[in-house]
């Protein structure tokens, strides 16, 4: 890895959206990460894998500011953690996408007030919420069923709807913590092939999974976090290889490749 | 259906625990309310015997007795030099005659006893009425030690221990307004805490996505300071209600009793709402970081 490359300095779209430099994180004396560096540029798409607890989740909360680094520096979208103000933190956050293993969403509001929600608290002005709702889940394939009750859909159209809420603000990054965890094989590949099409348009996603097929068949860079360091980052394949990959994979299934067998 | 404004969303949210927790929020008001009644009576005495403490004041004169040897002329002169002391307000002259009849009168049947005495023994003298400011001891002693070196003054008399006990009794009374005011400030705070405490772990799921899309601390905590506000709004007309509704019921059996003027019952209650946004605010400081535990 180029430990050289600026973090904040340059026109932002060149600098990397994501940095990471000899980062530690430390949770009441629990080493969570230790010594990671790492950068993600303008519309990557990054697999973060790794053992449950080897410090995934603590990457996303490095990036999300919900945890600051107890030594090192973490840079997103050109700004500094350490020395963020944290009243700038909203701000940041309206540019980063999220999606979860359990969907979380508000289960007493219809599918299109969820989406909403995400807009309706950052202060856009109702006819462009409405626009907007209608864009996103056109996108996901949901618009039919914006008034159902996330109850009254599948786990795959739940995780649409958290898919198209995370998109909704248009953010720059996409952060999705094992957005497959709970999803049966099929609907997991549309998923993921919902992912790469909001990749295709520019947003940088970072996904984290402990699926080792995934990660081999889908992945492009691939990191592997062990242990709270980071123990390989490597580009595998190009973005033109995602379509063969995917029919490929829904065809044959999934399988593990030899790196992850002792995980 | 789709949530038109941010507004519309804010208002929805701040009745949300009204209509989710309809017992909780039913019982913290009506404690908040018996608390706050308590309060409002404790206010009410304070005010009715501050109101008797003011009329007993009005009462503080000063008694200023002149050298019995002093020509008329000389007596009128002083007059205009004594109207002129900071802290006086009135003076009205007394003649021997005069104090001789006031005398009498004070004796009623015992007036008698004052034909042994034969040639009118009373000096004149100088009644004079004080400022509300000059009613205080100290201000009485000064005026005192101003008059105490005219050569024509003789003897200057008020009544100090009767001056000492009334100042002493409306400071222990104050005293005793304010232990109890704060500890219903206190409680008040401590039950809307704890129910805007519920109503955010309820909502901690909102909370969290909330966080989580970009929202600002002062979006999250809108909702709740306004519940709380409206608790405080409820509980104190309740508290404010009831007192009027006693008054009413019991009327004239109250008999002189001064009641709260209209600005006065605004001020309670606004003073409610004020509690009802402290309580909750202190409820929200756990929230007001920006982690939202992913």
């Amino acid at each position: 890895m180029d430990q050289s490359t600026p973090l904040a300095a340059g026109p932002l779209e060149e600098r990397p959206v994501i940095g990471f430099r000899h980062v530690d994180l430390v949770y009441d004396d629990q080493v969570a990460l230790k010594d990671v560096t790492f950068t993600v540029a303008n519309g990557e798409f990054l697999c973060l894998t790794g053992p449950s607890g080897a410090g995934k989740s603590s990457i996303l909360r490095l990036i999300a500011m919900d945890a600051l680094p107890s030594r090192g520096e973490v840079i997103v979208r050109g700004m500094l953690a350490s020395r963020m103000n944290r009243r700038k933190v909203p701000r940041l956050r309206r540019e980063i996408g999220f999606v979860f293993q359990d969907f979380r969403l508000l289960d007493d509001r219809s599918v299109e007030d969820n989406v909403a929600f995400a807009q309706l608290v950052v202060g856009v002005r109702s006819a462009q919420i409405k626009r907007n709702v209608m864009r996103v889940l056109t996108q996901v394939g949901l618009w039919g069923k914006r008034h159902r009750l996330p109850r009254q859909l599948s786990g795959g159209e739940q995780q649409r709807v958290a898919i198209a809420r995370a998109m909704v603000n248009s953010p720059k990054i996409l952060l999705a913590d094992e957005p497959t965890g709970n999803l049966d094989p099929v609907t997991a590949q549309e998923i993921i092939d919902l992912l790469f099409r909001i990749n295709d348009a520019g947003t940088c996603v970072v996904f984290s999974t402990h699926d080792h097929g995934i990660v081999h068949v889908f992945g492009e860079r691939v990191m592997i976090v062990q242990d709270g360091r980071l123990v390989s980052d490597e580009k595998r394949r190009t973005q033109v290889d995602r379509s063969a990959n995917l029919a490929d994979h829904m065809y044959r299934g999934q399988s593990a490749p030899k790196e992850f067998q002792h995980a | 259906m789709l949530e038109r404004t941010r507004t519309a969303y804010l208002l929805r949210e701040s009745f949300a625990g009204f209509h989710r927790r309809k017992l909780t929020t039913g019982v913290t008001i009506l404690i908040m309310g018996a608390s706050l009644l308590v309060l409002a009576v404790l206010t009410l005495v304070t005010l009715n015997l501050g109101h008797a403490l003011e009329t007993a004041r009005a009462g503080i004169d000063m008694r200023v007795f002149l050298r019995d040897d002093l020509a008329p002329a000389r007596l009128a002169e002083l007059q205009p030099r004594l109207v002129v002391i900071p802290g006086v307000a009135r003076t009205s002259f007394i003649s021997p005659e005069m104090a001789l009849r006031e005398l009498e009168l004070n004796l009623g049947a015992d007036a008698d006893l004052l034909e042994m005495v034969g040639e009118n023994p009373l000096p004149p003298s100088y009644h004079l009425t004080l400022t509300a400011e000059a009613r205080n001891l100290e201000a009485v002693r000064g005026i005192r030690d101003e008059l105490a070196v005219w050569p024509e003054v003789a003897e200057i008399i008020f009544h100090q221990d009767w001056i000492d006990a009334l100042e002493t009794w409306t400071v222990r009374f104050r005293l005793a307004s304010l232990v109890v005011g704060l500890v219903v400030f206190v409680a008040a705070v401590f039950v809307i805490s704890n129910t805007v405490k519920l109503t955010m772990a309820a909502s901690a799921r909102v909370i969290q996505i909330q966080k989580l899309v970009g929202a600002t601390n002062a979006f999250i905590r809108t909702p709740y300071l306004m519940e709380g506000a409206l608790q405080g709004l409820l509980a104190g007309s309740l508290a404010m209600g009831s007192l009027l509704g006693a008054g009413f019921l019991l009327g004239d059996r109250l008999g002189g009793i001064v009641f709260f003027a209209p600005g006065q019952i605004v001020g309670f209650v606004a003073f409610c709402v004020l509690l009802g946004l402290i309580g909750s605010w202190s409820a929200m400081r756990k929230y007001l970081t920006m982690q939202s535990d992913l």
